[in-house]
């Protein structure tokens, strides 16, 4: 059996081995083998052949292995704190939403060109390694090198975070659609941030309750470090309902 | 197929084929009836032959792809599997109401023996209406579904048709069981029995006994299929959507067949079963005052009959205008909802324009006065109006519901005090165009002078509100037939475009839903009013009956004697009644309770010794005929003069001065508040029984939420089906018996009041339980639809908990507070008799008076 590695990273950071594809690795997080509901997940593929002496990667195939009756091994944990800051870019591979209900949708990274950032107004969820909500005024990119700069006294050698939409009303309240809770407060924070010269970030909350996050993001997900970023776009609302219409059924729920 | 292809082939074939034997073989003695009455038999078999040629078009079109037809065939023998357990627990009632009645006809004698066989023939056609009904919708939606992968348009068709057979079906039932009834009882009941002709009066008190075994079928219809659409749908939500998060009409969720399946029950065969009675019951309740009226104005047989036939010749015309409607529906396929409600409005318009004219004709050509034209429109408008009130209560454009929405910012504590709030008020639209509605019609037969033909009034424009039913139900019907359409689109994986297209036909349902809802309780409330009036001229025969019997004719040959009647002691009999207002009666101080014809071929005229005319008993079919001119009864029995509705009330001490209806009143008030909490209740247990099954069922097999493992969908639709069966019991056994015992203990004066407050309590109570739900689903929907942070968010989860609770506001206690409000009024009606002949004996016996 094929021993897959994934980087579980929604709210949460661990590097789990298993048997299981990325579909039925995703359907087994959210629903386990007897329904208990755990929520959304995500996690990022990570190269088979990525060693790392910190993870203890060397001897994987003997930790991870099959069950004495032969059924794979659904789930072993290799690492639950600090395995993003191990885990270099260059091993990452596909990124798999995974829905309430066990829908996964798997997301391709695509090159990301930080000259075409334009200025405005940010909205950023941060899912690994820390959880808070923040505007900011700093595109993707920027916003990458600045929470990962070690120059900054608050910072994480790596992160993993997504952009979410901050459509407003003609009157500057948040789009009706949007399903965040304190909303006031949200527009407030932007008011701050844009009042305040330069200060770049504001956070809004530091563990948001992700409420039918998927509904949420905007132009996709980010994961970087000083060093690089990696773009997984998110699909637009036509390709999701047409393409991955029980995926977007399901994630569109909560 | 093949077997309701033979259903909808024998009735008209049997109908033609028994009327044209009779009509050849017609043996003397026959009475005649005019040529235009068959215009409403002829109408009945046309909506019949369309109902058939739409389900043939239906059949005809294509079902899908093999997975459509799987799920199709889920839901279909859930769907069977609830009917044929209905029917069996329906048709063990029936056994037991039907040999209690068969002993009051022949046992005790205190009904006609017609009333039995009546109240099967009622109970047969309207489950046959539900059946027909859903048999087609559940053929239906799967089609639709595949009309809809080749356009907007055939979707529409497909479904609006199909809900066109349940429309068209029950009108054509109803006017078919009214025509068939009517043509035996007037031209041949006579002739089989070797008795005399029926008179008027008797064969319209009969006929509404057969609006006994349609509320009846339809109480149980709409309960259990309320209890039953509920349970599933609660069930899959709480455990399918909440626990679970998966989505609407997702093969997964073990309850998801089991709600489709419910949307049937519920929606088709337990409205079709409602509407069959309100329509069946204003006609027949309005041909009885018709010739109550007549034959208290003394306006003879042939004026009586025209009085009789104008509500049946009005609902022939609404079937034919109906039907015109119908073909009127169509859509374009690039079409958005606005267009797609102009589209069935079109229809409903056109018919309901149609049927003013068509009234205006017949009120003409029949001579009958302008008010009935002028009530009839009232009806017609007043339809329109509760439907456009109840739309503006419940649909998301208007703010009561985004008021609802509104507070769902708040949480779910919030929700329910908006839905509940907003419901309360949306009753005054309803409430106050019927009390207009009802005003008015009184008003303008006779400017409020003549009771019996201000309440013909009344009647008559409930059936105008009803005689479009044929198109009205259509649209009705067709909202859980697009909701299906939808549900099997989701299930099968049809491609988006086709998904957005029954999506738009299932919005436009959910929307005509509300709105047939609204309706049906509408005309429930002023069907109510004339059955009430209905109750008294059923009290009159009774008594008629009674006296018939204390005065059994003897021998022809025999001298008449009089024995005591009765009347002296508890008033039992009430051979003459005091009090007569003066003038009203030409000064006569005493009138008999008799249906004599004074001048008709029946009339017998007798002369005592000192030449005035004297009193006569004449039965209820006014063929025993006694002389009263005995010297202890002189001066009490001095002519022949019928008495009135207002009479009766008078003899009954029906004011509200009289404890017995002020507790009648409140028994009323209580029977809806207790009936709703049972059903309520209910839909909780039967509920809680689903949730537990589906969790097992997740908890046991875990390849159904990895989708390689099928749900055991049968077993959730068997618990739904046996939870509804067991549950509906109590609530329709106390509707039926509260009615007897309330009659046996308080007599005539407390049954009017239990009416009274059972129409009052109950109409206000299902409007604000029907709007209050309406408000709390589409306040949901419009969040659903991007607002106030959409779908998942919090103010989601708290319209979620408003919609919940709304669900069985609206599906369950609402509609089924229509069939309780009718039925009340007919079993009372049926068992007028007992009351009449046994409640002064108990009222005697317990010293509250007679």
């Amino acid at each position: 059996m094929d021993i897959h590695l994934y980087l579980v990273c929604y709210q949460s950071e661990a590097l789990v081995a298993s048997h299981l594809d990325a579909a039925a690795f995703g359907a087994h997080l959210a629903v386990g083998t007897q329904k208990h509901t755990s929520g959304n997940v995500m996690f990022v593929e990570i190269d088979p052949s990525f060693k790392s002496d910190a993870l203890k990667l060397n001897k994987l195939s003997s930790r991870c292995i099959p069950h004495a009756d032969g059924s794979p091994r659904r789930s072993k944990y290799i690492s639950i704190y600090r395995a993003l800051e191990h885990i270099p870019l260059s091993a990452f591979g596909k990124l798999y939403m995974t829905t309430r209900d066990g829908r996964v949708l798997g997301l391709d990274s695509k090159p990301y060109d930080p000259e075409s950032e334009e200025p405005g107004t940010n909205l950023y969820t941060e899912l690994c390694p820390v959880f808070p909500r923040v505007a900011s005024s700093l595109p993707p990119f920027r916003f990458c090198r600045f929470i990962t700069n070690p120059d900054n006294p608050l910072h994480v050698p790596r992160i993993i975070f997504s952009d979410n939409l901050l459509d407003r009303e003609d009157d500057g309240s948040l789009a009706g659609y949007l399903p965040y809770p304190n909303r006031e407060h949200i527009v407030d924070c932007i008011r701050a941030l844009t009042s305040s010269e330069g200060k770049p970030t504001k956070t809004i909350e530091r563990n948001p309750q992700l409420i039918a996050f998927y509904r949420t993001v905007g132009r996709g997900f980010f994961a970087g470090d000083q060093t690089d970023m990696i773009f997984y776009p998110f699909p637009s609302r036509a390709e999701l309902e047409g393409e991955h219409h029980l995926w977007w059924r399901s994630a569109s729920m909560d | 197929m093949n077997m309701i292809k033979r259903l909808y082939c024998l009735i008209p074939i049997s109908f033609f084929m028994a009327n044209s034997a009779f009509a050849e073989t017609a043996p003397a003695g026959a009475r005649q009836i005019p040529g235009w009455w068959y215009v409403c038999p002829v109408a009945s078999v046309v909506a019949l032959l369309m109902a058939f040629f739409f389900y043939r078009f239906i059949m005809k079109s294509s079902s899908g792809t093999d997975r459509m037809q799987e799920i199709a065939g889920y839901v279909r023998e859930g769907a069977y599997a609830y009917l044929r357990r209905q029917y069996k627990v329906v048709g063990l009632v029936f056994v037991v109401l039907v040999a209690v009645l068969s002993f009051m006809a022949f046992g005790l004698g205190v009904q006609h023996r017609l009333v039995p066989f009546a109240f099967l023939t009622g109970g047969l056609f309207s489950g046959l209406a539900g059946f027909i009904g859903m048999k087609t919708a559940t053929a239906a939606s799967v089609r639709t579904a595949h009309g809809a992968s080749e356009s907007l348009n055939k979707g529409l068709t497909i479904a609006f048709r199909a809900g066109s057979v349940m429309g068209l079906t029950v009108v054509g039932l109803a006017l078919l069981d009214i025509s068939l009834w009517f043509l035996y009882l007037y031209k041949y009941h006579h002739i089989v029995t070797g008795g005399h002709e029926m008179n008027l009066e008797t064969i319209t008190v009969v006929m509404l006994c057969f609006g006994m075994g349609a509320s009846t079928q339809a109480l149980f219809a709409r309960v259990g299929g309320g209890i039953y659409t509920k349970a599933a749908d609660v069930g899959a939500d709480l455990v399918g959507k909440v626990e679970a998060g998966i989505p609407e009409d997702d093969p997964r969720n073990p309850a998801t067949i089991a709600d489709n399946v419910g949307d049937n029950v519920g929606d088709v065969a337990g409205m079709g079963a409602d509407l069959y009675e309100s329509y069946a019951g204003s006609v027949l309740a309005t041909a009885a005052l018709g010739v109550a009226m007549a034959s208290v104005h003394g306006f003879g047989v042939q004026k009586a009959f025209i009085y009789l036939a104008a509500p049946m010749l009005l609902a022939a015309m609404g079937i034919l205008f109906s039907i015109i409607g119908i073909f009127v529906v169509k859509t374009r396929d690039d079409a958005n909802m606005k267009q797609l409600l102009s589209a069935l409005n079109r229809g409903i318009y056109l018919s309901s324009v149609l049927i003013i004219a068509g009234a205006f004709a017949l009120v003409r050509v029949m001579g009958l006065p302008t008010g009935v034209f002028t009530a009839i429109t009232i009806g017609v408008v007043l339809g329109i109006v509760i439907g456009k009130g109840t739309e503006w209560a419940t649909a998301a454009e208007y703010k009561p519901t985004r008021y609802v929405a509104d507070q769902s910012l708040t949480g779910p504590a919030t929700v329910i005090i908006g839905g509940i709030a907003e419901g309360m008020m949306s009753t005054w639209i309803p409430i106050l165009a019927v009390c207009i509605g009802t005003l008015c019609s009184f008003a303008v037969m006779d400017g409020f002078n003549d009771i019996l033909a201000g309440l013909y009034g009344v009647g008559i424009a409930a059936v105008g509100m009803l005689s479009t039913l044929g198109l009205t139900l259509a649209t009705d019907a067709y909202g859980p037939i697009a909701d299906n359409a939808g549900g099997n689109a989701e299930m099968s994986g049809l491609p988006k475009e086709v998904r957005q297209r029954t999506d738009a036909l299932d919005s436009l349902g959910n929307t005509t839903a509300a709105i047939g809802k609204g309706f049906a309780i509408g005309s429930a409330a002023l069907t109510a009013l004339a059955l009430l009036a209905s109750y008294i001229e059923e009290v009159r025969v009774g008594i008629h009956r009674e006296a018939a019997i204390e005065y059994a004719a003897p021998a022809a040959e025999e001298s008449y004697t009089v024995v005591n009647v009765g009347a002296a002691d508890n008033g039992k009999y009430a051979i003459c009644l005091p009090g007569a207002a003066a003038g009203s009666r030409q000064s006569q101080q005493f009138y008999t309770l008799s249906a004599f014809e004074g001048t008709g071929e029946r009339a017998v005229r007798v002369s005592g010794p000192d030449g005035q005319p004297l009193s006569l008993i004449v039965n209820e079919v006014g063929e025993m005929v006694k002389d009263r001119g005995a010297a202890d009864l002189d001066g009490r029995l001095l002519c022949a003069q019928k008495a009135g509705l207002m009479d009766y009330m008078n003899f009954y001490n029906v004011t509200l001065m009289n404890p017995k209806v002020l507790v009648g009143e409140f028994i009323g008030v209580l029977l809806v508040f207790v009936f709703s909490a049972l059903t309520m209740k209910a839909v909780g247990r039967a509920a809680f029984a689903m949730v537990t099954e589906v969790r097992r069922q997740f908890k046991e097999s875990p390849g159904i939420m990895a989708g390689t493992e099928r749900p055991d969908y049968a077993r959730c639709v068997a618990i739904s089906t046996a939870g509804a069966q067991r549950e509906m019991i109590v609530p329709s056994l106390l509707a039926i018996t509260i009615p007897v015992l309330v009659g046996l203990f308080l007599n005539v004066s407390g049954v009017v009041g239990l009416l009274v407050g059972g129409l009052c309590a109950g109409f206000a109570m299902a409007v604000y339980m029907a709007n209050a739900g309406g408000a709390w689903d589409n306040a949901k929907k419009f969040i659903e639809a991007g607002n106030h942070g959409g779908k998942g968010s919090l103010a989601h989860k708290a319209a979620v908990v408003g919609d919940t609770v709304g669900d069985p506001f609206k599906d369950t206690c609402g509609p089924s507070l229509n069939i309780l409000i009718k039925l009340m009024s007919m079993v009372s009606i049926v068992f007028a008799g007992l009351i009449v002949k046994y409640a002064p004996a108990i009222g005697a016996w317990l010293g509250i008076g007679n």
